[in-house]
């Protein structure tokens, strides 16, 4: 790698793994690092059609889709291996596959619950502990987790969603402590109302209603949250750890 | 538990490319890493180096070594209880670790030991021997079917 000049980002050639790639925020996130120059690995985990077409749409960019289910992870582990084995190592982390089940508490089955918290929160566990080995002995990498505004300020009929993004939040700075003695930063993003497939169910509920408690008065968009992304992510962040970013707008609750 | 015995040749074999290892991690001169060094002693490794140190192993010696697994296996036959009296290694313990570190210098050996000291008292060998237990636990293994 060139030494970077004072205004470059150091992303190119860098090697990123973002989990939950193949649509909505995570394209995004995929793209726009792509587009940065660095070599990415994203995982999907069914919509194999969606992975193809990101893959397809970047042209000449280096990605590479591999489905994966990020509560196994013992698949985890051996998905980090073949990431390893290409690329010989791992600069960015982007924990961002996570799944949505609203319902008022008494509501929610069991398996609401469960999926939720395996997949956003186990996931996320599963991934960093395959990845933070190689960071250690890199002695430098990022990770990144895409929380929620619900993770702090709650949200009707989301225990189990603000939940799983309120642990995401506590990991960030758990892990940011045990992790900074090796230059490795760990930081977490949370959106608010996102234009996404994930959130079509909750911004139709809310209506227009939404709108009035984010002070930019519109939704975001994917962009915009991968920008957040791409600035943890570049060598204007090396000194920023334990931090949750939102992108939400000035969104509030009332 | 029963100790197979190492022999002294085996975890020579090994050295060179154990002390490499930890040389890398730590990072620090590979001429400061004997077999009787200790990391944390002689080399001011944390317990973040130790991880690193293991994870390296692992690669290269092709081995999976569960973490945690050198202070359970320092424990033997004894229960957690026989072998830690409030945060002191007991009498028995420390019986037991003569025969397990036994590069350890037995003056090292003497009570009061608190048992999280235990780890400023692993060596290279200490390293050395642990590679070797799982190189032939792997061994011993069944095949796993395909």
């Amino acid at each position: 790698m060139n030494p970077p000049t004072l205004y470059d980002a150091g992303l190119s050639d860098g090697v990123a793994i973002v989990t939950g790639g193949s649509r909505g925020i995570g394209r995004a996130i995929v793209e726009m690092l792509a587009a940065a120059g660095m070599d990415v690995d994203f995982t999907y985990r069914e919509n194999a059609k969606a992975a193809s077409e990101v893959v397809a749409a970047g042209q000449g960019a280096r990605i590479t889709a591999e489905a994966l289910d990020v509560r196994d992870a013992t698949a985890c582990g051996a998905f980090v291996e073949k990431v390893v084995e290409r690329t010989g190592r791992i600069d960015l982390l982007v924990n961002n596959a996570g799944v949505i089940r609203d319902n008022p508490l008494t509501a929610l089955e069991e398996e609401d619950v469960r999926v939720v918290l395996e997949t956003n929160v186990t996931g996320t566990f599963n991934m960093a502990r395959a990845v933070v080995p190689f960071m250690v002995s890199q002695r430098r990498g990022k990770i990144i987790n895409i929380s929620s505004a619900a993770g702090e300020k709650g949200g009707r009929g989301q225990t189990n969603y603000a939940a799983s993004k309120g642990a995401l939040n506590a990991f960030t700075r758990a892990l940011a402590v045990e992790l900074a003695p090796r230059n490795i930063t760990v930081n977490a993003v949370a959106p608010g109302v996102i234009e996404t497939d994930m959130s079509r169910e909750v911004r139709e509920r809310a209506g227009d209603e939404v709108l009035s408690r984010i002070l930019l008065r519109r939704i975001g968009r994917p962009v915009d949250v991968a920008g957040a992304v791409w600035f943890l992510a570049s060598r204007f962040a090396d000194y920023i750890t334990g931090e949750i970013l939102h992108v939400d707008g000035g969104f509030k609750m009332e | 538990m029963t100790d197979i015995q190492i022999t002294k040749e085996e975890i020579m074999a090994i050295f060179p490319k154990v002390a490499e290892i930890i040389a890398a991690a730590l990072p620090c001169d590979l001429e400061r890493v004997k077999p009787e060094t200790s990391l944390i002693d002689d080399l001011g490794a944390q317990s973040v180096d130790f991880l690193d140190v293991v994870f390296r192993l692992e690669r290269a010696f092709k081995v999976k070594i569960p973490r945690g697994k050198i202070v359970k296996e320092a424990r033997g036959d004894l229960s957690e209880a026989e072998f830690d009296q409030g945060g002191v290694v007991s009498e028995a313990g420390l019986q037991r670790l003569k025969t397990f570190l036994s590069e350890v210098p037995p003056a090292r050996l003497s009570t009061p030991l608190k048992v999280a000291d235990i780890p400023r008292l692993f060596t290279t060998e200490t390293f050395c021997k642990m590679v070797i237990r799982q190189q032939r636990a792997t061994a011993a293994e069944p095949p796993k079917p395909a």
